[in-house]
């Protein structure tokens, strides 16, 4: 089993990396590059040579490809000491065309694309444009080396960044002497509660290790999941982190930080990482910190979106289980009673009704009812969730109603049901002790998927009822042009489909001693 | 025992009468001629519930397609008239005069919901069948030979688990991204994976049936392979490819109606740009017939197919004949 196991979870990885190669290609080479500045009011702006110029850096940004300035390149000569800064400001003054440089200046630029043009990049100069006798508005001379970004090494580089393990020799800069201290009582509660925490020096994260009061009560810092960094949804954050970050409104509470200092303040201090020199900047990171560990996240009262989109969607899942099974059992136990019809009516509505159509008919009907029909962070009011709960688990429901109702009618006339109904069992017996068994196992395989799919959130409700959840993350991304955020929620959605396949066909083998993976052969 | 054989009023020789033996007599076999698609028809008009609901589907494909031939419908045509707008049904009918346009009200732009709810639905009814048209094709056809031949199978399992990851959702935006947002693009996101769930169906169902017992003695009397394919499966199949069919066409109806709803649908005016568009009018005192027009339109035209293609799958089971 094991052996059969590690099969499929290589082969699910493999899967995994073929999605994200195709979402890449479908993003980055398919879809038009110049569509990203559709509403970019300062592309509009900008004109001339500066549009160009303009339009390779955020191509850079989104991740199309590699664009190298000349002034950068020169900067590079300096710092490793090819080039002094003298001849460094001769050589960055193009002339207005290619023949009215002068001799130190053409002799760089020959440099210049020499390198560039060896690693394959494209060399492109844009001469002046001249409005009358003047230089026009962003016309001045460019020069640029640009390359796309092959497929290979994007992956390549995507999956070697996806988990990324925290050291000590992380970050760059004189940090004092790095390593890693452990404590009984965590300073970020002033020192004399009993709380083990391991810290850091030379690392991203300060707080390695370290508990608190929220679940699961024992947080790390070690190893961090990047999907990919977004661009425009939520600018320079990482998927993962949008995810997971709560929201709303901040929570103060008295907060002591490392210089003794106890301030009112919504601070994280557990959650503090390395921004070189970044406690000189600022009278106030001298007053709160010792050291360069200052960019800290804020505590917020709200959940976060996978919050907000796993707590309705695993409380729906779990009353559509709880409803859908006895009302399946109910109408296969009444086939073509007044019940059965009743039930395939319902059925038929939620199978046919676009799910838009029936979703604002809750929302109408739930109106009326006087239930809150728009979410909000800031209420404890428990009633916010009712509506979007109830838009999802009545179609759950239908479907389970659906499909148990079928297995279980195909197995009333099996010969197994026919003995146990000549030994004189019970009507009900038969059904809760011989069909139900063996009608659920195909149910039962959907568990995990329906457990593990409550954490990407639906659309439509979460749009409808204007739940902050994550069900709207990929087309938010999608209408943005977030390259980053498409990729790392694909992958996100991949992981997810692979996992609940593989869990429900081990949950299946669990509960049905018939089904074994090792005579899996034909 | 004594019968009375004078009851009958008939003479010894007519009561009985030697008949001779004859071989090709006893050879014919006395069953009622059995027609597969008459016994269908046969089985489907028995339930009266059939007839309503299809002479329903009836006035709902008239009002789709007819309707838009004989009336000339312009969205603009009253939109300097400010007077004209978001009318409810009775100001409408004071306004212009009594006439089918009006009874549903007027829109954002002074037009006839009436007239856009049916010239929408034109374009939404024509999507799910093309794209159901080319999908159950496609599907079928891809699924039986993969249900047939274990090589494909190999080859088809693994294209099919990469493939099936991909967020549907995403994989349209993309194309409808890349190209314009016309019907035909719709028409081609909706289709170009659209048929892999259906042919992974069909090829389980394949699976199923194809190793039989029947099967296997047909094979063993020398069947071609296309010929158990076309002769023995397919007539087993026609009532889970019909059964698919009912859920197929109002599931590209509801597809349509959830991209256009986020922004991604197509440019035309279909039922689902319709619900879009007047999305905000359904929260607006008045407006309420702007939205819910369209909604419930989409919602009947679904039911009403849904119903008759599951019902006509119910006919089409063999089983169902006797």
């Amino acid at each position: 089993m094991a052996k059969y196991l590690l099969k499929r979870i290589l082969y699910g990885i493999m899967s995994i990396i073929i999605v994200v190669a195709i979402i890449m290609i479908m993003v980055y080479s398919l879809l038009d590059r110049e569509k990203i500045f559709r509403s970019d009011p300062v592309f509009t702006k900008n004109n001339n040579n500066a549009k160009t110029t303009y339009m390779y850096q955020k191509w850079e940004e989104y991740g199309y490809l590699d664009y190298v300035t000349y002034e950068e390149y020169l900067n590079e000569l300096v710092k490793a000491g090819e080039l002094d800064e003298e001849t460094r400001k001769k050589a960055v003054s193009l002339g207005r065309t290619a023949d009215k440089d002068s001799e130190i200046v053409t002799e760089y630029v020959a440099k210049f694309t020499e390198y560039y043009e060896a690693q394959g990049y494209e060399v492109k100069r844009l001469d002046v444009v001249m409005s009358g006798r003047k230089v026009a508005s962003g016309g001045q001379q460019r020069l640029f080396a640009s390359k796309d970004i092959p497929l290979i090494n994007r992956l390549l580089g995507y999956f070697a960044g996806l988990i990324s393990v925290d050291n000590i020799h992380e970050v760059e800069g004189d940090v004092g002497e790095r390593g890693l201290s452990f404590t009984l009582y965590d300073p970020a509660y002033g020192g004399d509660k009993f709380s083990p925490a391991i810290i850091g020096n030379g690392t991203h994260h300060k707080y390695l290790l370290y508990c608190d009061d929220r679940f699961p009560f024992i947080h790390q810092n070690l190893a961090t999941i990047n999907l990919g960094t977004s661009y425009s949804v939520n600018r320079g954050i990482d998927v993962f982190a949008t995810m997971t970050v709560s929201q709303g409104s901040y929570v103060r509470s008295m907060v002591s930080y490392p210089t003794g200092l106890v301030e009112n303040s919504a601070d994280d201090l557990h959650s503090a990482t390395y921004v070189g020199g970044s406690r000189e900047l600022s009278q106030l990171n001298i007053d709160r910190f010792t050291d360069d560990y200052t960019n800290v996240n804020t505590i917020k009262a709200g959940k976060s979106r996978m919050g907000y989109s796993f707590t309705i969607g695993i409380i729906s899942t779990f009353l559509s289980y709880l409803f859908g099974i006895p009302l399946g059992i109910l109408m296969a136990r009444k086939k073509d009673k007044f019940v059965d019809k009743l039930g395939m009516v319902y059925i038929v509505f939620m199978i046919a009704v676009p799910s838009l159509a029936y979703i604002f008919l809750f929302k109408a009907i739930g109106g009326k009812m006087g239930l809150p029909t728009t979410f909000d962070m800031e209420t404890t009011s428990k009633m916010i969730y009712v509506l979007p709960i109830v838009s999802l688990m009545l179609p759950a429901v239908a479907n389970l109603m659906k499909w148990l109702r079928r297995y279980m009618v195909d197995q009333m006339n099996a010969d197994y049901v026919k003995f146990a109904r000549s030994g004189g069992l019970s009507e009900g017996e038969i059904f809760r002790k011989h069909i139900l068994k063996n009608a659920a196992i195909p149910i039962i395989h959907g568990i995990p998927g329906s457990v593990l799919f409550a954490m990407t959130g639906a659309f439509i409700t979460e749009r409808v009822y204007v739940v902050p959840g994550t069900g709207k993350l990929l087309v938010e991304a999608i209408n943005m042009y977030d390259n980053g955020v498409i990729v790392g929620v694909a992958l996100f959605y991949a992981v997810l489909t692979v996992t609940s396949v593989i869990l429900g066909d081990v949950l299946m083998a669990l509960v049905d001693p018939r089904i074994s993976f090792t005579t899996k052969e034909r | 025992m004594d019968y009375d054989l004078n009851q009958f009023g008939l003479s010894k020789e007519e009561l009985f009468a030697k008949v001779d033996h004859s071989d090709l007599e006893s050879e014919k076999i006395t069953a009622p001629r059995y027609s597969y698609w008459h016994s269908v028809f046969r089985v489907f008009f028995k339930n009266k519930f059939n007839i309503v609901i299809l002479s329903i589907l009836g006035v709902l494909i008239l009002f789709t397609y007819l309707y838009p031939i004989f009336g000339t419908y312009d969205k603009y045509g009253n939109l300097l008239n400010s007077s004209a707008k978001h009318l409810s049904p009775k100001a409408a009918i004071e306004q212009f005069g009594f006439s089918i346009h009006w009874i549903l009200g007027t829109g954002a732009a002074g037009n006839s919901t009436f007239d856009a709810v049916w010239f929408g639905a034109q374009i939404s009814v024509s999507l799910a069948f093309i794209c159901a048209a080319i999908n159950l094709t496609i599907g079928v056809l891809i699924g039986a030979v993969w249900g047939f031949s274990k090589r494909m199978d190999a080859i088809m399992m693994n294209v099919y688990n990469v493939l099936a990851n991909i967020p549907y959702t995403l994989l349209i935006m993309v194309l409808v991204l890349i190209f314009s947002p016309s019907f035909w693009t719709m028409v081609l996101a909706l289709t170009i994976i659209g048929w892999l769930g259906i042919a992974y169906f069909i090829r389980t169902q394949v699976i199923i049936i194809r190793d039989r017992e029947y099967n296997l003695a047909s094979k063993c009397l020398g069947t071609s392979t296309p010929k158990i394919a076309f002769k023995n499966i397919l007539p087993f199949m026609t009532s889970v490819i019909l059964t698919l069919v009912a859920t197929e066409i109002p599931s590209y109806i509801s597809y349509e109606v959830f991209l256009a709803y986020i922004g991604m649908g197509i440019s035309d005016m279909s039922l689902g740009r319709l619900i879009f568009e007047a999305e905000n009018a359904m929260l607006t005192p008045g407006w309420e017939l702007e939205f819910w027009s369209p909604v419930v339109v989409a919602g009947i035209i679904s039911v009403v197919l849904y119903v008759v293609g599951q019902n006509l799958g119910d006919a089409s089971d063999p089983r169902t004949h006797m």
